[in-house]
C-alpha cells in the first residue's frame, strides 16, 4: 500500500462528495498509481539524470494579442450561464 | 496606541504588468471589456492547449528586479498551485514557487515630515523576491449563485513579497507610494488601483517593544487601495494588542477587509486551502535568463526617484517641497531638466513655476487631483501642455534680468499657458517691459534724491546704513508707475549718492 494519502482529505480538496463505494474504488485506483510511481522511483539512475527541459528566451511568445473565443463560445461550454458570465453555485468570502 | 508595542508588517503586492497579451496565452486584456470577451482556449486550459510564456511579461519582471536592485537568477520556473475554486478555470494557478524571476532587492521610502516643507525620515525596505504568475478570474455574487468573468484570468501578475521590515501603517503607505512611483516610472506597470491593477495582502503581527521573536501574524487579503492598507493595519494591530492585553492568544488566520465599514473579519477557512500540492508545471520549460537580456534591460532603469530628489536639493539648490513634487512624475521632472538646461542659473526659480503654477494649471485642465492618496504617481499629461520647457526658462530669465517684475511674470505665465507664446512676445504685446531707459530713469532718481523729504534717509545711508537706501526706492517706483527696473534703480541710486 502506497504511503501517505487520505481519500477523505483528497475528496475534500477536490470538493467531491464521494459515496462509501466510490471511496473504496478510488482508493484502490490511486494506490495502483502510487505503487507504480514507487516502482519507478526505485529504478537505478545515473546522477544528473534531470530531464527538465531548459529553454532560452527565444522560446517565449511575443506580446502580440491574438484571438478570443468570444463570450458566446465561452458560456456555451459551461453548464450554466447568465448574461455572458458563467453561473456557479454561490461561493463567497464575504463578511459573515 | 502605547509605545510598548511594535507592529511588524510584511506586504505581498500583486501588480498587473503592462503588456498587451496575457502571460501564458495570446488573448488580449484590458479594463472595461464585456465579460468573457478576452478569453482563449489556453486561458481556459482546454485539452490540447499549451501555455507559452509572454516575453514582455518576463522582461517587465526582470526590469522590476533591476529597478529594486534585486538579483536576477540564471533560471526561473513555473509551478502549479492546485485548488478548486471557480475563479480559476484550470483548477490550478500557474505561479513560481521555488524559482522566482527575481530574488532580494530593496526599496527606499520617505516618511511624511513634520510639515509639508520638511523632508521626513528615509528608510530601506527589503524585498524577499518577486514571482511572475497569472491573475485569476473575477467573481460576482448574486442571490443564490455566483457569476464568473474570466477576462482577468491569465493577466500577467507580478507578486512582490517584502521582508517584515515595515513598522507602521505610515511606513506601509510610504512603501506603496514609493513602489508605485518606481513601477510606473520604469514602465513596468500602470498601478491604477481603481482598475484593480495593484492589490495587496498585509501580514501583520505585534510584539512588545524589545522582543526579538515575531508574534503570531494574520494575513488580510485583497486590499485594493493604499488607504485600505493603512486603515487595515491600524485596525488589525489595535485588535491584536487588545486581544493580547485581554489575555487572549492571536490565532494565525486569513482575514478580509470591509472598506466601507473600515473593519476586518475572519475569512471562512477554505477547507485546508493551504494544501495547494504545488508541483513543477510540466507544460512550461524552465527558462534560462541570459545575461545579455539583463544587461540590455539595465539601460531602461530610470534614475531612482529619491536619488533624483537628492540631486535636485544638493546640486540644483531646490527646496525640498518643489523637488519632491517634481520627482513623483518622471515626465514632469524630465521637462523641468530640459528647462533648466536652457537657463541653468536659476533652477530653483524654474522648479517653483513647474511644481506650483504649471502643475496646478495642468491638473485643473485634466480635472485630476494631484498627489492625492490614491494617485501617488502624479498623473498629468504634458502632451497637451502648450508651454515648452525653453519658454518657461525664458520667462524666468526675463524675471531674473529685471525686465519684468514677479507680479508681471504671473500675468505672462497665464497668457503663456493658454497660448504657448514666448514670454518676450507677450511682454512686448502687453507693454509690460519695465522701464530700462537709463537717461529718463536717472532724471527721476535725481529728482527724488533732491526732495528734502528723503534727506534723512540719504544721510543715514551715507553714514553706513545700507538698508536706508530702500526708503528711496518707493518714491521712484511710484513716479514710474512700477515700471522701473528695480536693479537699475539700485545701481543709479548708489551711483548718484556716491
Amino acid at each position: 500500500m502506497a504511503k501517505g494519502f487520505d481519500i477523505d482529505h483528497l475528496a475534500k480538496l477536490a470538493r467531491l462528495n464521494l459515496t462509501a463505494e466510490e471511496k473504496v474504488l478510488y482508493s484502490n485506483q490511486l494506490t495502483h498509481v502510487l505503487t507504480y510511481f514507487e516502482t519507478l522511483a526505485k529504478a537505478d539512475l545515473p546522477v544528473n539524470s534531470d530531464v527538465a527541459l531548459v529553454v532560452t528566451e527565444k522560446a517565449l511568445r511575443s506580446d502580440e494579442p491574438g484571438m478570443s473565443l468570444g463570450s458566446d463560445a465561452v458560456t456555451k461550454i459551461a453548464p450554466a450561464s447568465h448574461d455572458g458570465q458563467i453561473s456557479v453555485p454561490r461561493v463567497v468570502d464575504d463578511e459573515s | 496606541m502605547s509605545n510598548e508595542w511594535e507592529i511588524v508588517i510584511g506586504l505581498e503586492v500583486h501588480v498587473q504588468l503592462h503588456t498587451r497579451a496575457k502571460v501564458f496565452a495570446s488573448a488580449s486584456w484590458g479594463f472595461g471589456k464585456e465579460p468573457n470577451e478576452q478569453v482563449d482556449p489556453v486561458v481556459l486550459g482546454l485539452p490540447g492547449t499549451l501555455p507559452v510564456v509572454n516575453r514582455e511579461a518576463v522582461e517587465k519582471s526582470i526590469l522590476f528586479g533591476l529597478v529594486v536592485d534585486a538579483e536576477i537568477p540564471e533560471q526561473c520556473a513555473w509551478d502549479r498551485k492546485n485548488y478548486f475554486y471557480p475563479d480559476n478555470p484550470k483548477n490550478y494557478q500557474l505561479t513560481q514557487k521555488d524559482f522566482p524571476v527575481t530574488m532580494g532587492g530593496k526599496v527606499e521610502i520617505e516618511l511624511p515630515g513634520a510639515a509639508r516643507n520638511i523632508m521626513g525620515e528615509h528608510k530601506w525596505i527589503r524585498i524577499h523576491h518577486a514571482h511572475l504568475e497569472e491573475d485569476v478570474g473575477k467573481l460576482s455574487h448574486s442571490g443564490s449563485g455566483s457569476l464568473v468573468d474570466y477576462n482577468r484570468a491569465g493577466v500577467p501578475l507580478l507578486e512582490i513579497v517584502t521582508e517584515p521590515d515595515l513598522r507602521s501603517a505610515a511606513e506601509a503607505s510610504a512603501f506603496l507610494n514609493a513602489l508605485v512611483v518606481k513601477l510606473t516610472q520604469a514602465g513596468v506597470a500602470d498601478c491604477d488601483m481603481e482598475k484593480g491593477q495593484l492589490r495587496c495582502d498585509a501580514n501583520v503581527s505585534v510584539r512588545r517593544m524589545g522582543d526579538t521573536q515575531l508574534g503570531t501574524r494574520t494575513e488580510t487579503k485583497n486590499l485594493n487601495s493604499i488607504s485600505g492598507v493603512r486603515d487595515c493595519i491600524i485596525y488589525e494591530s489595535r485588535r491584536q494588542i487588545a486581544q493580547i492585553e485581554a489575555g487572549h492568544k492571536i490565532t494565525q488566520e486569513t482575514r478580509g477587509w470591509n472598506a466601507e465599514m473600515s473593519r476586518g473579519y475572519v475569512l471562512r477557512d477554505k477547507e485546508d486551502a493551504h494544501d495547494y500540492r504545488y508541483f513543477p508545471d510540466p507544460d512550461i520549460p524552465t527558462l534560462k535568463i541570459s545575461r545579455e537580456t539583463v544587461n540590455r534591460l539595465k539601460k531602461h532603469v530610470p534614475e531612482a526617484p529619491f536619488d533624483r530628489q537628492r540631486r535636485y536639493i544638493e546640486k540644483l539648490n531646490l527646496p525640498y517641497t518643489a523637488a519632491s513634487v517634481l520627482i513623483a512624475d518622471k515626465a514632469l521632472a524630465d521637462w523641468f531638466e530640459t528647462a533648466v538646461a536652457a537657463h541653468p542659473t536659476n533652477a530653483a526659480g524654474i522648479a517653483n513655476w513647474a511644481a506650483n503654477d504649471l502643475l496646478r494649471e495642468l491638473s485643473a485642465q485634466s480635472g485630476t487631483e494631484v498627489g492625492s492618496d490614491e494617485t501617488p504617481a502624479v498623473k498629468i499629461s504634458l502632451d497637451s501642455c502648450l508651454i515648452k520647457p525653453a519658454q518657461l526658462a525664458g520667462l524666468v530669465k526675463l524675471t531674473d534680468e529685471g525686465v519684468i517684475s514677479k507680479q508681471q511674470a504671473k500675468e505672462v505665465f497665464t497668457e503663456m499657458f493658454s497660448t504657448g507664446k514666448d514670454a518676450l512676445a507677450i511682454v512686448e504685446a502687453k507693454g509690460l517691459r519695465q522701464n530700462s531707459d537709463t537717461g529718463e530713469l536717472e532724471k527721476i532718481v535725481a529728482e527724488v534724491i533732491a526732495d528734502p523729504a528723503v534727506a534723512k534717509s540719504i544721510a543715514e545711508y551715507r553714514a553706513g546704513n545700507e538698508k536706508a537706501i530702500n526708503a528711496l526706492k518707493g518714491p521712484i517706483m511710484k513716479r514710474t508707475q512700477g515700471k522701473a527696473n528695480p536693479v537699475m534703480i539700485d545701481q543709479l541710486l548708489r551711483k548718484l549718492l556716491g
